[in-house]
């Protein structure tokens, strides 16, 4: 199994797509951080001084961290799914696609193991890609907005219902734990797409079916006319992960929810094994 | 195989744990209302009618049903906004059987009308000018061995976050000036959309000024009614009374849920606390 896991590893350091994901990321942050320059030169003077008396967005609330937590939040949602369905949709199907899959299932290995080591690969994706993102946004935020500590308001995000603050240290450990549980909540994407990729033998149908998925559940939730749906959706349930910026974390339904991820991914990863096993392999 | 049942125990696991971390069900979460001060009861009401609605103001045939809302509820001052004018009023005071007194604010720029009534045969009724908009307040003694009281009646424009806000800070600029001789509790519909979930956009100009009217706010006022949840239809919580911030007793904190009538999109929030 650990050959098998350093062989997978291997093949998904040498993939192009896992170096474009961090390239794109880099983009996107760079990206964030000029329109959260000039749309913080806007909000702490000219317009908003010349319309409003009063503002929170004074030049304290524009720090490193506000910086990293919009970047994290608005990422979240659409990009790095995209990269987590790329890598783990195209790992059973990829094989199938190249040729290859046929030959590694002749080998003495289990299917059950290659799948195991393939979902690893993918977590391990997922959680490098997320962990990356957040550190280089702190260090881009460091660098070029200045630290502070992490000032939060009702409204945007959804994250408090009454002003509040985490110290700055504390900020930074939030970002620790946004790390694992956004990890957690990608592992969803990746069990789903693992199934896809087996499912089907090309990986850009597994990829989209699985980025078709999660799109239509996240608008569906969106719209007002399935509010009523929106907790049976695992979009719904994904969403726990950002609980970790509240001022007082709410563990218990952050608990809760992670399990119902964790039940997400076992299930997908389960209904996969048992697919992977009786699947004629004819490529 | 026994990958299969690993996995198997694990997803078994997984469902066990979200039971067991499932939060209570709102029936069995501690109320607020639980504990019972009666120094000072007040509600508000927007009773209008929804947007669908050719008249979205309050409608005459409806004013008997919201004066046995008062009456059986017995508040000491009742907040009320979209009212078509004087006449109106007249008619719901009449219903109320001389029990309070009433007055309405100036005409702004709309066609409706806030309104204020009070139990206390001395009160005394403010205008206040907001811009192009105007509330109402009334000032008033609910006891005879208490501080003065100042309630404002307010109702923020429904369709401009950007005028909200600016009708949120000339409000409370008006309600910290007298915050040092009374209570001040500022009752209305604000209008405010918090609930970023609702939003098709991640972020929305819209959204940061109703974050900025609402914080502002909280940076001098308690929000007495954050506890009962939504106040209109689409689990809207856009009615607010909002009290000092020093206050500490709070009794019942209520949406009366079975008071709408008509095709009224609002129900009345009641808060009773302790001065």
């Amino acid at each position: 199994m650990l050959t098998l896991l350093k062989l997978e590893l291997e093949k998904l350091l040498r993939a192009r797509s896992f170096y474009l994901s961090f390239v794109v990321l880099i983009a996107f942050v760079a990206l964030m951080l000029w329109g959260f320059y000039t749309y913080a030169a806007r909000k702490t003077g000219g317009e908003a001084v010349e319309q409003f008396k009063y503002t929170y967005e004074s030049k304290q609330y524009f720090n490193g961290l506000t910086f990293a937590l919009y970047s994290l939040l608005f990422s979240f949602t659409l990009l790095l799914p995209i990269f987590v369905s790329m890598s783990a949709g195209s790992q059973i199907a990829g094989e199938a696609r190249s040729g290859t899959l046929r030959m590694i299932c002749t080998r003495p290995i289990s299917r059950v193991s290659l799948i195991l080591s393939k979902f690893l690969v993918s977590t391990f994706h997922a959680g490098l890609l997320l962990t990356f993102f957040i550190g280089f946004n702190l260090v881009v935020g460091l660098i070029f907005v200045g630290w502070g500590n992490l000032e939060l308001y009702p409204g945007p995000f959804n994250l408090v219902d009454v002003p509040g603050k985490i110290m700055r240290d504390d900020a930074l450990m939030r970002f620790g734990y946004a790390a694992l549980s956004g990890t957690w909540a990608l592992l969803v994407i990746a069990a789903l797409a693992l199934l896809c990729s087996v499912v089907f033998d090309s990986p850009a149908q597994a990829i989209v079916m699985t980025i078709a998925a999660y799109l239509t559940l996240y608008i569906v939730g969106r719209v007002e006319f399935f509010e009523h749906l929106r907790p049976y959706f695992f979009t719904t349930d994904m969403d726990f992960w950002r609980d970790v910026f509240k001022p007082d974390i709410p563990w218990q339904s952050l608990w809760h929810y992670a399990c119902i991820c964790g039940a997400y991914t076992t299930g997908l990863l389960l209904v996969t094994v048992v697919i992977f096993e009786r699947k004629d392999i004819v490529t | 195989m026994w990958v299969k049942l690993v996995l198997l125990l694990l997803f078994c696991l997984m469902i066990l744990g979200a039971v067991h971390f499932a939060p209570p069900p709102e029936s069995e979460k501690p109320s607020s209302s639980a504990r019972f001060v009666h120094s000072l009861r007040l509600l508000t009401w927007n009773i209008g009618y929804a947007e669908l609605e050719d008249d979205t103001r309050a409608h005459d045939q409806d004013l008997p049903a919201i004066a046995v809302v008062i009456l059986r509820e017995d508040p000491d001052a009742v907040a009320l906004q979209e009212l078509t004018g004087n006449a109106q009023l007249n008619i719901l005071l009449g219903l109320l059987h001389g029990k309070y007194r009433g007055a309405v604010a100036q005409q702004g720029k709309g066609d409706r009308f806030e309104a204020v009534l009070v139990k206390d045969t001395g009160a005394t009724f403010i205008p206040v000018a907001l811009g192009a908009r105007y509330a109402l307040g009334a000032s008033f003694r609910p006891r005879e061995d208490m501080r003065q009281v100042v309630l404002l009646s307010a109702h923020a424009d429904a369709f401009n976050a950007a005028h909200r806000r600016t009708y949120t800070e000339a409000l409370i600029d008006w309600a910290q000036a007298r915050a040092q001789s009374s209570e001040v509790f500022i009752a209305g519909d604000f209008n405010f959309e918090l609930k970023a979930a609702n939003e098709t956009n991640l972020y929305t100009d819209d959204l940061k000024h109703d974050s900025e009217s609402y914080s502002h706010i909280l940076r001098y006022f308690r929000d007495l009614g954050r506890a009962a949840g939504h106040t209109a239809i689409n689990d809207r919580r856009i009615d607010y009374i909002f009290g000092p911030a020093t206050l500490e007793q709070i009794g019942r904190v209520e949406v009366l849920r079975d008071a709408a009538v008509g095709r009224m999109d609002h129900w009345p929030l009641l808060v009773e606390v302790g001065l």
